[in-house]
């Protein structure tokens, strides 16, 4: 099971219960693939940056779900036939959010390690050329 | 005819001015720091769309890190969050 991050545009011809019911759709095709869906977020209609289709909106829907790399493929194959969508994309989130925890972790370590460094001095200090402060307080 | 020594005096004189070398630099710049350092963000998310806004100047281009001052990893990922929010149009590519 692998963590992606999905991200789905429908046209704004729908009403905005259509597009509930057409995410809904989608939501139950994930469901029924046995994927476990960590975030579920309409963001409603919004602007697009750019017009896509001569569409100038379109609703957002963001679903977090930690399913098998399959049934993505399956449901991005669906997301492109539809006529609704007008673009979607899903991407993995747990290798990189995997990655950053560990730079988080690793930054923690090298904080305790160091003395913390006093906070900083003012802008206009006028000796700022070498700054012998050190935290050393325990 | 010989004009030379006109041309290469001239030359020579204006790069070889000593007293440039003595002015000082006057006005101190600002330290810039990395904002996702600073600030602990280690995962740049690409569907934060407001904090992303903030690296993209009003032509829409991604705004370069010797200007922003983001260090060498978290552009990369800056750079990965932006271009990905651009393909579901929450970002432009180009405006003008």
């Amino acid at each position: 099971m692998r963590l992606y991050d999905i991200v789905v545009l429908l046209t704004p011809d729908l009403s905005e219960e259509e597009a509930s019911k057409v995410t809904a759709d989608y939501r139950k095709l994930l469901t029924d693939g046995s994927a476990e869906i960590v975030r579920d977020e309409p963001w409603g209609r919004r602007r697009l940056a750019f017009p896509i289709l001569r569409k100038r909106e379109a609703y957002y829907h963001l679903f977090q779900v930690r399913a098998l790399p399959a049934l993505v493929t399956e449901v991005e194959r669906r997301l492109k036939l539809s006529d609704q969508v007008l673009r979607h994309l899903a991407v993995r989130a747990d290798e990189e959010l995997k990655r950053s925890a560990k730079m988080a972790e690793r930054l923690r370590i090298k904080a305790i390690k160091r003395p913390p460094r006093p906070p900083a001095a003012p802008p206009a200090s006028p000796e700022t050329a070498d700054t012998p402060h050190e935290g050393g307080a325990s | 005819m010989t004009a030379m020594p006109s041309r290469g005096g001239r030359g020579a004189s204006g790069s070889r001015d000593g007293k440039t070398s003595t002015r000082k630099k006057f006005f101190v710049r600002r330290r810039k720091v990395c904002k996702f350092c600073a600030e602990k963000l280690e995962y740049v998310d690409w569907k934060d769309v407001k904090l992303l806004q903030s690296f993209i100047p009003e032509r829409g281009k991604i705004l370069p890190r010797r200007i922003s001052g983001t260090c060498a990893l978290h552009q990369r990922k800056l750079q990965t969050a932006i271009k990905r929010a651009r393909a579901i149009a929450l970002l432009p590519y180009a405006t003008d």
